[in-house]
């Protein structure tokens, strides 16, 4: 086995450790309503959007051989730098996961990207309009989008039930709120799978196993990425959930239907627009416009609050950590560099791990009541209500 | 892309936004209401004898309307996938 085939090997396991935190990082966007409101268990519930996203990875064919198209010097990319942007993007997923806050999985990944190649090549390694273009203003301005439409449409679901018993509404709306947050779930593996899958293809190319020609990955990088995303999905980023479902605002049925009916709508229009953004954002902006919408229902923004500047803080952090990681992988050299951080990156996760056994938030414990002190959270008492 | 932002396709995300992620469920919602009304029960009273079957008609087009709405939402999704071993090119899709 030759050094670069080693080299090889540990990229596509990186990939693959990504795609796995992408999964439990999002989980919630597209479950966190159904769980709170009962509308599902929470093990059908991640069981349900697990199965959606192994399905939605199958269904993404042609796969770009490119990452983060216009944000970065195509040319200038190498397999370390990637290598070190998914480094990057791992570890602030699994940071922003510790302290049960959803950001966006996408920011992590193209953050590492850019601190790698702002390391390797320097500012001029990465488009900067791009960036602000297809990145930074769309992740301002989707939560809004989403929050407004959300908001029109919870304020218009409780309108048209006014007077009505809510033992005969809450059946229908949980199936409505069932059916948008899957359509959700589908979007997100077609999406998100696909991003890895093109990390990969992209490696399998720059080592030669692959002819740029193709334009389907191998079949093996399709069954891994899917595979990956479904059991991170079915894992379940129960904190991130808790936020999301608990946290924000206190979600009936009818609001996790307008909720996720705006998500899968917004989603689903910006992919056919060509308008770039981020699944959580979205989500999150959704969540948010459902408690405006709601007649007397009340929004926490102090949790709003640490959220937006968590986002704020996704591209120069998961940056920082691929700067940091390409610097040690190139100057480290060769095989050494990338054991050396893959060893990096694999003790930081266990540690991370680690600290999250302090506070255990599972699906038993996923719907207790919000105390509104995140570090207070009462560690899992085995059956617990939940 | 000449500006900064894609303006156009913004204000189609905040159009077709409104029409689809809220109207789909206010649609919804009015099903649920003419369901309940037509099956004679409102504010908690059963109204034994006063179903209305024009009511729950309307209730029934317009849980189609939402249903086909979905079924749109995942055909979109699939479009690629339906196009790329089907041959049928739908939704947008474009062969590759």
């Amino acid at each position: 086995m030759n050094e670069s085939l080693i080299i090889l090997s540990i990229v596509v396991v990186t990939a693959l450790a990504f795609d796995f935190t992408n999964g439990f990082h999002d989980t919630g966007n597209a479950m966190a309503t159904s769980i709170a409101t009962g509308a599902l268990t929470p093990k059908v519930a991640v069981t349900l959007s697990a199965v959606l996203n192994l399905v939605g990875a199958f269904l993404s064919t042609a796969v770009a051989a490119t990452i983060a198209k216009g944000l970065v010097d195509a040319n200038l990319v190498t397999l370390e730098i990637v290598f070190a942007g998914l480094v990057g993007g791992i570890a602030w997923n699994l940071m922003t996961w510790l302290l049960g806050i959803p950001s966006s999985s996408s920011h992590a990944l193209i953050g590492g990207v850019i601190g790698a190649m702002l390391a390797a090549a320097g500012s001029s390694g990465v488009e900067w309009k791009g960036v602000v273009s297809n990145v930074v203003l769309p992740a301002m301005l989707s939560p809004l989008i989403a929050g407004l439409v959300a908001t029109l449409g919870t304020y218009s679901v409780y309108r048209t039930t006014r007077g009505l018993e809510e033992r005969r509404t809450e059946r229908g709306f949980r199936i409505g709120q069932i059916g948008s947050a899957s359509l959700v779930s589908l979007a997100h593996g077609t999406n998100d799978a696909q991003k890895t899958m093109g990390i990969i293809f992209l490696a399998l190319i720059s080592y030669g196993s692959v002819s740029a020609d193709e334009t389907l990955p191998p079949t093996w990088v399709i069954v891994a990425c899917a595979s990956a995303i479904a059991l991170g999905t079915y894992l379940g980023g129960w904190r991130i959930i808790r936020t999301l479902g608990k946290g924000l605002v206190e979600i009936k049925s009818p609001q996790g239907m307008a909720a996720e009916s705006s998500s899968a709508a917004i989603i689903l229009l910006a992919s056919h627009f060509g308008f770039s953004l981020s699944t959580t954002h979205v989500a999150t902006g959704s969540i948010l416009g459902s408690g405006l919408g709601k007649p007397g229902a009340q929004v926490r923004w102090n949790v709003a609050l640490r959220m937006v500047t968590a986002w704020v803080v996704t591209l120069p952090a998961a940056a920082l950590v691929g700067a940091v990681a390409y610097a040690a992988t190139a100057g480290i050299g060769g095989l050494a560099g990338v054991l050396v951080v893959f060893a990096g990156l694999v003790a930081g996760s266990f540690a991370i791990w680690l600290r999250s056994r302090a506070s255990v938030v599972s699906h038993d414990n996923v719907n207790d009541e919000w105390d509104d002190r995140p570090s207070s959270r009462r560690p899992a008492v085995a059956g617990a209500e939940s | 892309m000449d500006g900064w932002l894609n303006v156009g396709a913004l204000v189609k995300v905040l159009v077709f936004g409104i029409i689809a992620g809220a109207g789909l469920p206010a649609l919804f919602a009015l099903g649920v209401r003419t369901q309940a009304v037509g099956a004679g029960t409102i504010g908690g009273q059963h109204l034994a004898g006063d179903r209305r079957p024009l009511l729950t008609a309307v209730a029934y087009v317009c849980f189609a309307l939402v249903t086909v709405a979905i079924v749109t939402g995942v055909l979109f999704v699939a479009r690629d996938f339906i196009g790329h071993h089907t041959g049928w090119y739908i939704l947008g899709a474009e062969a590759k």
